[in-house]
């Protein structure tokens, strides 16, 4: 770059002869490379080191301890409990909102009056910080003041109040309601800009066939739409796993550890107890298992295309 | 980990934040630059310099508490009132955020350069502090006859391995609210044992005077831990032993204190199931609007409870040390945050001025009368301006008295989470004496 600054003008074609076109393409890459290794690349790699140490604020010890601290995470029962949790909660969220989302995209796919201004409201509950839903969900499921209760107590479906986020048995549940409630806008995006790819040309053509609104939805529309479901449901499996606001400020983990999550658990060990090492092996672990969920999903995407080609 | 509710609860601040006597030291040196340029360098540098020499410069470091001042508005009235120091001070974030507060001052003591010389820190992070070598140990500065001028229990929480390494500036603990009006329909005598506290509440929610007799906090959350506290104190028990070595959590005394709490909401049924979940504000709004009869809170129930725009019960609450259990004495867990010099400080005797006159009577008193923050001097209880300005926190002595250290060990943050944890468990599920043995297992190995 320097070299074409101080000879202006001429300078860019005497360049391009003097490099070959990969140099030349490689030059244009670094700006892209180093900032994108300095944010996303250095972090992870420094994160890893990190969990290979007995790294704490506290302790001031920093030494490398090898694999201790991975040790310790695999007989950690604590662990073990959030990654169950989080599992359960991104297979619940993700398997909940594509379906509902679904249902919401073909719905929004069909012409009927006032569709755009439904449409732009859908996005509402989306575009809203997840600490708002947060507090309002709070509200909505309060075991004594709460309009959930309410409604369900008039209704004669339970005859007592439930204590949402105060029962094992249901906190979990609460949060995975809140989170559905949240995100299935999002995936209902997703899969309108999906359905509309369909060609109607193809519908059209079952139509004069004589098939019916659900075989056409069963034969058409859902197999070319399998593409962009499964990489809908990449992004969303991706997103729930890292759950952090909804159950920090529902539950704190609690009670009884039943809403833990890998982030809250992760944001426990790093910033309350400062173990900069064992967090970061949290870390980690969440990191490959995320990994895992991703390659499942690529290669069930790759199976597909195969298939349909 | 708040105890100290006071500062309004909203978001982040940023952590070192600036304020008027660092800024005033900014102003200073902004007009030495300037002179630099138009006078030459020599004059500018030159007033500089003998303004550092002339005066020690010492930074002071705490959460930022409001109130009809703040604390920079503290460390001006320092600066101005003697020439040999001069005090820079840090704000860190509201106590409210107390996880971001302690990260703030671990990293700045962790790199060992000696800022900030002074700091306050919350009760439960000294142990941890001194023994990372970061706090002072004081016993040189302040001796015994000294520091027979606080609370016992304040003084307890500031001592680590022997040593004094922080020194008691304001205090809060956990206190047993009850409605007078009920109370009179129901013996009209403020229970002092548990069982009685139990019979009352229950007779209180049979009558239908009240919907719940009892409300505490048993969200997973560090309030937990103080409740817990309370109660397992008032039975004898402890969660430590006292060398801090082992857990006593699965002895009888605890576990009976624990079992108790259980049967509030599953056998004596005084409590809500939604205890639970409930950390301070969701158990304080049922209580000020009438609908229970006792509960156990910090002393900032009182004033909302006293406030007509926010409370359906003013004039008819009244406060009282804890209940205990037959033999045992009323416990109440402690809160506030304490004073401690950085070990690392270049300015060790200016350093000391200040943390003396912070914590001097006269101090005291003003943060009483301004900051609404109560003294660890039983002393100034008996001030009779703090009586008149502040008669709730005046009538406080008796509680402060009962005052209890959580658990001392700088292990604190990981015992914590496993209390929070073990506890709820036991809540939950009504196994106590098995969750009390493996929470005791999981500390034996934290801090064995």
């Amino acid at each position: 770059m320097t070299a074409a600054a101080t000879v202006p003008g001429i300078g860019r074609p005497r360049l391009g002869k003097a490099l070959p076109g990969t140099v030349w393409a490689l030059l244009l890459l670094t700006p892209a490379f180093v900032s994108l290794a300095s944010v996303s690349f250095y972090p992870i790699v420094n994160g890893l080191y990190l969990s290979l140490t007995n790294t704490s604020l506290i302790t001031q010890e920093n030494e490398f301890s090898g694999f201790s601290n991975y040790v310790q995470l695999w007989g950690d029962a604590q662990f073990w409990n959030a990654w169950w949790h989080t599992m359960w909660f991104t297979f619940a969220s993700t398997v909940l909102e594509t379906v509902i989302g679904l249902g919401m995209a073909l719905i929004l796919c069909e012409a009927f009056k006032g569709r755009g201004l439904v449409r732009a409201a859908m996005l509402v509950p989306w575009a809203m910080p997840t600490v708002v839903t947060s507090k309002m969900f709070g509200w909505l499921f309060d075991g004594q003041n709460g309009i959930i209760n309410y409604i369900l107590l008039h209704a004669g479906l339970i005859d007592q109040n439930v204590n949402w986020y105060g029962s094992p048995d249901t906190a979990m549940t609460t949060i995975i309601i809140a989170d559905v409630w949240k995100t299935t806008p999002f995936m209902a995006l997703l899969l309108l800009t999906g359905l509309q790819t369909v060609p109607n040309s193809l519908i059209e053509a079952a139509r004069m066939d004589g098939a019916k609104g659900w075989i056409t939805f069963w034969y058409i529309r859902l197999p070319l739409l399998m593409p962009t479901l499964l990489i809908a449901g990449l992004f969303r499996a991706l997103d729930a796993f890292r759950v952090f606001d909804l159950v920090y400020v529902l539950t704190g983990g609690g009670p009884a550890d039943s809403t833990e999550t890998l982030s809250t658990l992760s944001y426990k060990v790093l910033f309350s107890t400062l173990q900069f090492g064992y967090g970061s092996a949290v870390s980690t672990a969440m990191f490959v298992t995320e990994g895992i969920i991703a390659l499942a999903f690529c290669l069930y995407l790759i199976r597909q295309i195969r298939r349909a080609q | 980990m708040t105890d100290t509710k006071k500062g309004p609860v909203s978001g982040s601040k940023p952590v070192a934040h600036v304020t008027v006597a660092d800024r005033r030291q900014f102003l200073v040196g902004s007009a030495g630059l300037l002179g630099a340029a138009t006078l030459g360098l020599g004059t500018g540098l030159g007033v500089r310099r003998a303004r550092a020499q002339s005066r020690a410069e010492i930074s002071f470091a705490s959460a930022a508490f409001f109130g009809k001042e703040t604390f920079g508005d503290l460390i001006k009235a320092f600066n101005e009132s003697q020439d040999r120091v001069l005090v820079k001070n840090i704000e860190l974030p509201p106590p409210s955020s107390s996880t971001e507060v302690y990260q703030g001052l671990v990293q700045q003591l962790a790199r060992r350069t000696g800022t900030p010389d002074v700091f306050s820190q919350d009760v439960i992070w000294i142990a941890g502090f001194a023994s990372a070598g970061w706090a002072l140990p004081l016993d040189e500065y302040f001796p015994a006859d000294k520091r027979s001028a606080y609370f016992s229990g304040t003084l307890n929480a500031c001592t680590y391995d022997g040593k004094l390494t922080a020194l008691p500036w304001f205090m809060d603990s956990g206190m047993f609210y009850y409605r007078k009006d009920v109370l009179e329909k129901h013996g009209g005598k403020v229970p002092e044992n548990w069982a009685d506290m139990a019979t009352i509440a229950a007779a209180a929610q049979k009558a239908g005077d009240v919907d719940f007799g009892y409300l505490w906090q048993g969200k997973q959350a560090e309030v937990l831990v103080c409740d817990a506290v309370e109660i397992i104190t008032s039975n004898n028990g402890a969660i430590l032993a006292p060398d801090g070595k082992s857990a006593l959590i699965n002895q009888k005394a605890a576990v009976d204190a624990i079992q108790f709490l259980h049967d509030t909401i599953n056998g004596t049924k005084i409590s809500p199931q939604d205890v639970l979940s409930w950390d301070e504000e969701p158990s304080r709004q049922p209580f000020t609007s009438g609908k229970a009869m006792f509960m156990r809170n910090w002393s900032y129930v009182y004033p909302i409870a006293q406030d007509a725009k926010a409370s359906q019960v003013v004039d008819k609450v009244g406060v009282a040390p804890l209940p205990a259990f037959p033999g045992g004495k009323s416990s109440a867990c402690l809160g506030g945050y304490q004073l401690g010099v950085n070990a690392n400080s270049k300015q060790r005797e200016a350093a000391i001025e200040l943390l003396t006159w912070l914590s001097s009577t006269e101090t005291q008193h003003r943060i009483a009368l301004n900051f609404g923050l109560a003294p660890t001097r039983p002393a100034l209880f008996q001030d009779e301006k703090i009586k008149t300005e502040q008669p709730f926190m005046a009538s406080l002595e008796k509680v402060f008295t009962g005052a209890t250290a959580r658990p001392i060990t700088p292990e604190y943050a990981k015992v914590t989470l496993a209390l929070q944890s073990g506890i709820s468990k036991a809540l939950v599920s009504g196994n106590v004496q098995a969750e009390m043995d493996a929470l005791a297992a999981q500390i034996d190995q934290i801090v064995g």
